[in-house]
């Protein structure tokens, strides 16, 4: 059996607040991810994750717990780990003073490319981005999506074996987030790239990943694939229903029918209705919403989608087992 | 893919920091020659020439413009780029994620900022000559010439090694702040516009700035170019600079690192 390529045990962060208190930024977490898998990192702003980001990537020192990158601890060996990790980061954090260019053929320099080399790469990888008309612009005139681009790329740039992205397509229009994944997952096949993934678009970890990880408050809610997350809500199927405006009565009479297993009212206007069966249920529950005085404006029956399991495994922690990926 | 040294890198980051440095010379030209600009139009050659000042004191004041130029720029040339790419731009995190030990950065960052000082303190030389040429008696032979680079040399790395501690600590917020905060009292104590020995009748104030490595510099400078006179010892002045360099070094270090990896 083969070591896995990232392995986290009892990882666990307190910062020191102002005031003398401590924060728990992340709370004895432990997982692992084996070579070129895709794995999603999912929780609410504040969750911890960037923080678990930058101890995995040797910015910041854990308070405890160790981490290994291909069988060797972090805190022993940084120059290894960081031989075989990219990161883009939240924020621009390119090289305002350099071309894009430059910052690519930089970034392969550190990593032991020869210029040739790196210059060759560069352009390629340019031209892959849309931003060979740009090679020879400073990237403080870049605008967000074409930093965002470049980062993309100069993480990419040295090959490596563990590729963090951190929100990666936030500011990208949805072009450039497909030629973003399509490179992604090119990297993935082909070279085995293993990918750490944190992002708010809930269809990309459902459309990529192969495990996903419901992060909050510093301790990881649910681990598993996209099938197996979906036993964690209370049915596979969803009806979601648009009113103009929930009433107490209605939700009173909802709770009340035998084939309805949970409600979760998300807004004023917007329900999901969790079934205990699959048969017929539009059917049943339509005549509810004509008995009550509200407008229904839109009802569909879905599959949980990972935005379902999102939602509510992050608003009942305690009610969830950590599903463990070892 | 090789597997890079600590020395190629090193290399490699001191070119992205000389680009940077000369796609904005004028920018960097006009920062250095200011300040020493006016001190010596005001020092070196007005107020001599209506009489405020001894016609002799043009020749007092060049070691210590030299010495102010080379340790202001070293100071600004490290801390401010450092204090900007850890707090603001976040530039640096490319260059601390290389595969090197960190320090790696911060050397090549103190390499600049040396590179840095020596050219302010070149650009003091022109300056000097137009405006108190005629009143500059050096005593300079072959023999010091070679001591000279070598405290120009250790001055410099004085200078870089305060910018990577003033750099780590000071916020980009705090750098307005900086100027008259911390680089005025270092200049107008640092005996620029006297020796320090001629502070024997301010006893206090000869034992207080003896804080500021720049005193140490500026007599040392004193001592090499205008010949022993009434500059501070040469074994003091350099014993000075070099504990200052290493204090400053080993407290810039660690906060370079805690700066690094957080």
């Amino acid at each position: 059996m083969t070591k896995p390529l990232l392995e986290v045990h009892n990882l666990r962060k307190v910062f020191k607040k102002a005031d003398g208190s401590q924060h728990v930024a992340v709370d004895d977490i432990s997982f692992h991810l084996e070579t070129g898998e895709i794995f999603s990192f999912l929780g609410p702003n504040g969750a911890g994750k960037s923080t678990t980001i930058n101890m995995i990537t040797t910015q910041l020192t854990p308070t405890s717990g160790t981490i290994k990158i291909a069988g060797r601890d972090i805190r022993t060996d940084p120059i290894n780990a960081r031989r075989k990790i990219g990161i883009v980061a939240q924020y621009n954090n390119l090289d305002r003073g350099l071309t894009a260019f430059e910052n690519l053929v930089y970034h392969g320099r550190y990593f032991g490319m020869t210029t040739q080399a790196a210059e060759q790469r560069a352009n390629e990888l340019l031209a892959d981005f849309g931003l060979s008309e740009w090679r020879q612009d400073y990237v403080k005139s870049f605008s967000g999506g074409m930093a965002q681009r470049l980062k993309i790329a100069r993480a990419i740039m040295h090959r490596p074996q563990l590729l963090f992205l951190d929100e990666p397509t936030t500011g990208l229009d949805p072009a450039y987030r497909e030629i973003l994944w399509d490179h992604v997952l090119r990297l993935n096949r082909q070279q085995q790239t293993t990918v750490f993934l944190t992002t708010h678009y809930m269809e990309e970890p459902e459309r990529f990943s192969d495990h996903v990880a419901i992060y909050q408050q510093g301790k990881i809610r649910a681990l598993g694939t996209i099938p197996e997350l979906r036993q964690l809500v209370p049915a596979a199927s969803i009806v979601y229903a648009t009113v103009d405006a929930v009433t107490a009565p209605l939700l009173q009479e909802l709770n009340q029918q035998p084939f309805i297993k949970e409600i979760l009212q998300k807004d004023e206007k917007n329900l999901a209705i969790f079934p205990n069966t699959d048969d017929q249920i539009l059917q049943q529950v339509l005549p509810i919403f004509e008995q009550q005085p509200v407008k229904l404006e839109n009802i569909r029956l879905s599959f949980a989608s990972l935005d379902d399991i999102f939602v509510h495994v992050t608003e009942h922690p305690t009610e969830m087992e950590v599903k463990a990926h070892a | 893919m090789r597997n890079q040294t600590s020395l190629n890198v090193f290399w490699i980051m001191v070119k992205r920091d000389l680009l940077i440095q000369w796609r904005n010379w004028a920018e960097f030209i006009f920062r250095v020659v200011m300040l020493p600009f006016i001190l010596i139009l005001t020092y070196g050659y007005v107020l001599p020439k209506i009489g405020v000042l001894p016609a002799s004191f043009p020749n007092d004041l060049f070691p210590g413009m030299v010495g102010m130029s080379l340790l202001i720029t070293g100071i600004h040339g490290t801390a401010v780029p450092l204090s900007m790419d850890f707090n603001n731009s976040r530039e640096i995190e490319d260059r601390l994620q290389a595969p090197v030990p960190v320090m790696v950065t911060a050397w090549a960052k103190m390499f600049v900022g040396m590179i840095e000082s020596w050219i302010g303190a070149l650009l003091v030389l022109p300056i000097s000559l137009i405006f108190m040429g005629q009143s500059l008696r050096l005593h300079l032979t072959t023999g010091n010439i070679f001591l000279l680079l070598l405290i120009l040399l250790l001055s410099s790395f004085a200078s870089a090694a305060l910018g990577l501690l003033v750099g780590t600590i000071v916020k980009p917020n705090q750098i307005a702040a900086m100027f008259p905060g911390f680089l005025m009292p270092v200049i107008f104590t640092g005996a620029i516009f006297f020796s320090w020995s001629a502070l024997v009748k301010l006893p206090f104030y000869q034992i207080l700035v003896l804080v500021n490595p720049l005193v140490y510099i500026n007599e040392a400078l004193r001592h090499t170019m205008l010949g022993v006179g009434n500059a501070m010892p040469l074994t003091y002045s350099l014993i000075g600079i070099l504990a200052f360099t290493i204090l400053m070094g080993v407290l810039g270090m660690r906060r370079f690192r805690k700066m690094a990896v957080r």
